[in-house]
């Protein structure tokens, strides 16, 4: 699998410093785990806080080393009820970080796209979801008044950034202005996290807007 | 303090103390390396025989730092303390865990106060919306592959390799804005330049590391 699509530096680095939002910590996670060279750039920004916490102005703790010691000795708290079994997970050969999660229901959002929200414990702005697209999918020209990462996982599609296959990543703000194309063949699966609304142009797509709900 | 710390006699646990100790030398991540202090070496005590003299060690040394690090980066000091606690005694529990040769003590770390940060922020935003399903574990513990360890392990050259040529300005810039989260007119201000010309420097320097861990070793 050759990625060519990466996540812009900024994102990276928010990932590694736990700044970003749930749902896109896990697109970025996703990607990540299936690329060394993304990869490597959170490495080096976590190289980099291990010297900004090495350098930081110590601030006494007010509890006791005999105190944490103690916390130690006690041993672990109960594991949480231990791990709920995934819900609603599809049947797909997705990637570990999503067999772990939460899934909603499936439904269909226009002809050819259905869409299965990812249920996330935080409270982010943005919302994750799997969505596949029957090949040759023409999705309408649109604009994000957020933001919209992708990561392909099963077949591929276009626009005007390129072609996407499995591993890339696409990100999309407002300045984005695009109408993907889904690769023929073999229908496309990605996961995307998107905050803001998507705008739809052209008269067929201020017709729809208020249906098509993402 | 110094002299306490070099008391500690050196490693007794076998084959991975030479390389515990070429970890040691000064990098130039951190412009000054303040001691000698072999913190691999005193969490392969902690994960060999539950050392309690070397988690006292690290203990000291770390949890302020982190504490710190963490009131610096805009967290109330109580919620700090707190995640400065459980990172200590994560410290202890995975120390097992850590691989002397791979990223430093600091950043694995840094990478534990890090989820425990996530994970408090997703547990408070959870009680606020009680309805919601238990967190599903997000993998930021998961066990790695022996595949991915040996890649790992490789990357930590290449990354290390990538630092060191980082001009001293370019990490600067890329701590205070990404690691410390300062707005760019403080990094102005800390920087001596324009505000204007923050922005493209973060930029420049974020991309030169791109170039630089890209580039074929």
């Amino acid at each position: 699998m050759t990625i060519n699509h990466h996540p812009p530096e900024d994102l990276l680095a928010d990932f590694a410093t736990g700044s970003l939002d749930e749902a896109d910590h896990l697109v970025v996670a996703v990607h990540a785990a299936q690329c060394p060279r993304c990869s490597r750039f959170i490495q080096a920004m976590e190289h980099l806080a291990g010297a900004a916490l090495e350098e930081a102005r110590p601030i006494a703790l007010s509890g006791t080393f005999k105190a944490i010691m103690a916390r130690i000795d006690e041993g672990p708290a109960e594991p949480s009820a231990a791990a709920p079994v995934p819900a609603g997970l599809p049947d797909e050969d997705l990637p570990d970080i999503l067999r772990r999660c939460h899934f909603g229901k499936r439904r269909r959002v226009a002809p050819g796209v259905k869409l299965q929200p990812i249920i996330l414990p935080g409270a982010g702005q943005s919302r994750a979801f799997l969505l596949w697209s029957a090949p040759g999918t023409k999705m309408l020209q649109h604009s994000h008044t957020g933001t919209e990462l992708t990561c392909v996982l099963k077949g591929s599609f276009a626009h005007e950034g390129g072609h996407y296959g499995p591993g890339d990543f696409d990100f999309g703000d407002g300045e984005v202005d695009h109408q993907p194309l889904v690769g023929g063949g073999e229908p496309c699966l990605a996961l995307v996290a998107m905050s803001g609304d998507l705008k739809l142009h052209g008269w067929l797509g201020r017709l729809i807007t208020p249906f098509v709900r993402l | 303090m110094n002299a306490g710390l070099r008391a500690v006699s050196r490693p007794d646990w076998s084959g991975r103390s030479s390389r515990a100790l070429r970890r040691s030398r000064p990098q130039r991540l951190g412009e000054r390396p303040k001691t000698t202090v072999d913190w691999a070496d005193l969490i392969g005590r902690v994960a060999a025989h539950g050392d309690r003299d070397a988690f006292k060690f690290l203990f000291e040394h770390f949890a302020p730092r982190v504490k710190g690090f963490l009131v610096k980066t805009g967290m109330q000091p109580d919620a700090a303390e707190e995640i400065a606690q459980s990172t200590l005694v994560a410290v202890w529990r995975k120390a097992g865990q850590f691989d002397p040769s791979s990223a430093g003590a600091a950043a694995w770390i840094f990478t534990i106060a890090r989820n425990l940060r996530i994970d408090a922020a997703r547990r408070a935003a959870r009680q606020s919306r009680a309805d919601q399903p238990t967190e599903p574990d997000d993998g930021l513990d998961a066990v790695e592959s022996p595949e991915t360890t040996m890649a790992r392990r490789d990357d930590v050259t290449r990354v290390t390799a990538a630092l060191s040529r980082l001009s001293e300005e370019q990490s600067t810039v890329i701590r205070l804005s990404f690691i410390e989260e300062r707005p760019h007119a403080e990094i102005a201000s800390a920087l001596g330049i324009p505000l204007g010309t923050v922005k493209s420097r973060i930029r420049l320097a974020m991309s030169k590391l791109r170039d630089l861990l890209d580039e074929p070793r």
